[in-house]
């Protein structure tokens, strides 16, 4: 998977590169408007992630160059500006997704690989299976170790999140966003409080635990390396 | 123009103007009055005369006789000319004064003639006609014509004007003098004010304007003024607060972050150390960032900047969507939620769930384990009221109007855990109210605390979603 990632700020253009490379993506980096849509139509990416205070042209109109050069690549606006005017110009431009700075890493990460995994559809899973913790989606049940676990319908929604995206940092923006639809950061602690109850349900009776908390990023279900 | 002077400057030029008005008025009447009696004073002199010239003409036997009768009585009238005709013909004239319009018919009774006025030589006559009883030796009727030079009355009078005149500019002076003086000390109240007014600085916000000591007329312009002051103060002090506040908040986690790093970049350090202090300092970091990102939303916020959308929402949904939400919270204190009723507001869903959710976690986190958490929405006759009630202790009165202040915390003093916000949640919710036109209140009561909602009712017609 390939990212070009159009940023002015050195500082933010580097951490943002490095973090990419390391979650596996091939990563591209322009600093100016013009270099990033030059790059943008002639590298064949996956996904851009295009701030909008650019030097020499801003993210608006590299966007608006790209599509119309009919270069319909993903892209995920990074913007200091929070107007809701300028989301919404941002999405009527065609973009993706919108991200106001600051920004965890974790939450753009997550979001890259929802914007990356969509359109790939493929033939929609009826189970999904982590270890020996599976999950029904047809008959809406949860077993582990061939017992029966019964979720309410809001942990079977977050477990469901978090074996769909197994591996991956969840943070808890997203997660209250994706389960409760709830679009605001707060800083209620609701999140870890049902994380811990799925987690008294799912990992305390068994072995290994599956659902872990990365300390000051969200949570990820998947199989423990044995290192740790 | 005339708003660039000042109010003294004006009251003086009204009053001066109105004295210079009167006085010129009966400067004037005096005149016209003076002018009327003197020429009533000539007219009766020039009758008398021709009476006494008649009755000297009908004693006398002969012309000479006339003409001498005549110069014995005349002889001592200053400025009298007589002037006696006959066809044409000057039987007796005291000097050669040429009347004009001597030919107008006269007749035998000077009072009902008129005047005759005319000017020579700087000099100003006024004449009177008659006809004279013919002396025995002939028949025929005379004409008489007596004249007198009025040049002392025009004297006295244009001595008099100028009199009057340099008197109307002399008093119209000094009244104007005694306007501006009357204006210095009627406006020294407002100079008071001004003054009271020029020491108020953000220093000295205590001073307040004279309200006794000023007339009446000013009073409720010096309570007006002091109320508006009271008010700045209060803000002021607001505003100080919060800016001590907002320094303290921003502050502290950065001391942390730096804290932190510096001692963990001190000496080498394991892995597992390094990773919880980059942990620890994203946890700070997050809590900075959201509380920036807070600040904003209520500086758009309370800034009446439009809102971001505008539907029509039913409250109820909203709230199970919340229930939802915060149900492993409450469960885990061993809380029930409950809904009581339904309303549809008209508004932002995301700010509404905003504000409704911060009072919900509030609520959820004061509440006494193992009671209930109710949130009541009751629709009126022109608004729908949500009520956010839990039991718990009890919001003592004073705090109670400062809990929607930026920052503010009941009990400063408490160690906030992370999920603890920066006191902003209060604000934001009333923020959200103000920006939708409703109101946020709070009673608390006998152990029952409620966060009452009120939107107005901008939506005029049945609500038909559905209550879940």
């Amino acid at each position: 998977m390939k990212i070009l990632i159009v940023e002015d700020e050195p500082k933010t253009g580097e951490y943002l590169r490095q973090g990419l490379k390391e979650a596996s993506f091939v990563v591209d980096l322009a600093h100016n408007g013009n270099d990033g849509l030059h790059a943008a139509l002639e590298g064949m990416h996956d996904l851009i992630i295009l701030d909008v205070m650019l030097p020499g042209m801003n993210g608006w109109e590299v966007m608006r160059n790209l599509r119309h050069q009919g270069n319909m690549v993903p892209v995920i606006f990074l913007t200091a500006k929070d107007q809701v005017e300028d989301r919404v110009k941002g999405l009527e431009l065609g973009a993706d997704d919108y991200l106001v700075k600051p920004f965890s890493f974790a939450e753009l990460l997550a979001r890259v690989r929802t914007i990356l995994r969509r359109g790939k559809s493929g033939v929609e899973a009826t189970s999904l299976k982590v270890a020996d913790l599976e999950l029904d989606l047809l008959r809406r049940r949860v077993s582990r170790g061939g017992k029966r676990i019964d979720l309410t319908s809001k942990e079977f929604g977050l477990l469901e999140l978090l074996m769909r995206r197994q591996g991956e940092v969840l943070p808890r923006s997203l997660i209250a966003s994706q389960v409760w639809d709830m679009n605001f950061d707060s800083d209620t602690n609701v999140i870890e409080v049902a994380v811990r109850r799925l987690r008294s349900k799912i990992d305390d009776p068994f072995e290994p635990k599956l659902l872990q908390t990365v300390r000051g990023m969200g949570y990820v279900l998947e199989i423990p390396t044995t290192a740790s | 123009m005339t708003q660039r002077f000042s109010l003294t400057t004006r009251l003086t030029l009204f009053y001066t103007l109105a004295s210079a008005t009167v006085l010129l008025g009966l400067g004037w009447l005096t005149s016209v009055a003076m002018n009327r009696h003197f020429e009533d004073l000539d007219r009766a002199t020039l009758e008398d005369k021709i009476h006494l010239i008649q009755e000297v003409s009908g004693k006398a036997t002969s012309r000479p006789d006339l003409q001498a009768n005549l110069n014995d009585i005349l002889h001592s009238h200053e400025g009298l000319f007589v002037s006696i005709h006959r066809n044409g013909q000057t039987i007796y004239a005291t000097s050669e004064l040429k009347i004009p319009n001597e030919t107008v018919n006269v007749g035998e009774d000077p009072q009902t003639q008129p005047v005759l006025r005319w000017q020579n030589g700087g000099h100003e006559y006024r004449a009177l006609g008659a006809l004279l009883p013919s002396p025995t030796e002939d028949s025929e009727a005379m004409t008489v014509w007596v004249a007198l030079d009025t040049q002392h009355h025009a004297h006295f009078q244009r001595q008099f004007q100028t009199t009057l005149v340099a008197y109307v500019i002399f008093a119209t002076l000094f009244s104007g003098l005694l306007g501006w003086i009357a204006a210095r000390r009627g406006l020294a109240p407002l100079r008071i004010m001004k003054s009271r007014a020029q020491a108020v600085t953000s220093n000295k916000m205590g001073e307040r304007m004279p309200v006794a000591a000023v007339p009446v007329e000013m009073a409720d312009l010096a309570v007006t003024l002091n109320d508006m002051l009271d008010r700045l103060q209060e803000d002021f002090r607001r505003l100080s607060e919060f800016s001590s506040d907002l320094a303290h908040e921003l502050r502290t986690p950065i001391s942390n972050l730096l804290t932190e790093t510096q001692v963990t970049l001190s000496m080498a350090r394991t892995n597992a150390d390094y990773q919880d202090v980059l942990a620890s300092n994203s946890e700070e970091l997050q809590r900075l960032a959201r509380m920036v990102s807070d600040m904003l939303f209520l500086a758009k916020t309370e800034h009446g900047l439009a809102l971001p959308s505008r539907e029509r929402i039913s409250v109820a949904t909203e709230v199970q969507a919340l229930f939802d939400f915060y149900e492993a919270l409450a469960s885990e204190k061993g809380l029930r939620l409950e809904l009581v009723g339904d309303g549809s507001i008209h508004g932002d869903r995301l700010m509404l769930r905003r504000a409704l959710s911060n009072l919900l976690y509030n609520a959820l986190r004061y509440a006494t384990p193992n009671s209930a958490v109710a949130i009541h929405i009751q629709t009126h006759a022109d608004n729908i009221s949500v009520c956010v009630t839990n039991e718990g202790v009890d919001i003592s009165p004073e705090m109670q109007p400062r809990l929607f202040d930026r920052f503010f915390r009941v009990d400063k003093s408490r160690a906030h855990p992370d999920s603890d916000g920066a006191g902003l949640g209060l604000a934001i919710t009333r923020a959200i109210m103000e920006a939708h036109g409703g109101r946020i209140s709070v009673t608390s009561l006998a152990g029952q605390t409620c966060f009452s909602l009120v939107f107005p009712d901008t939506f005029s017609g049945p609500t038909n979603v559905p209550s879940s």
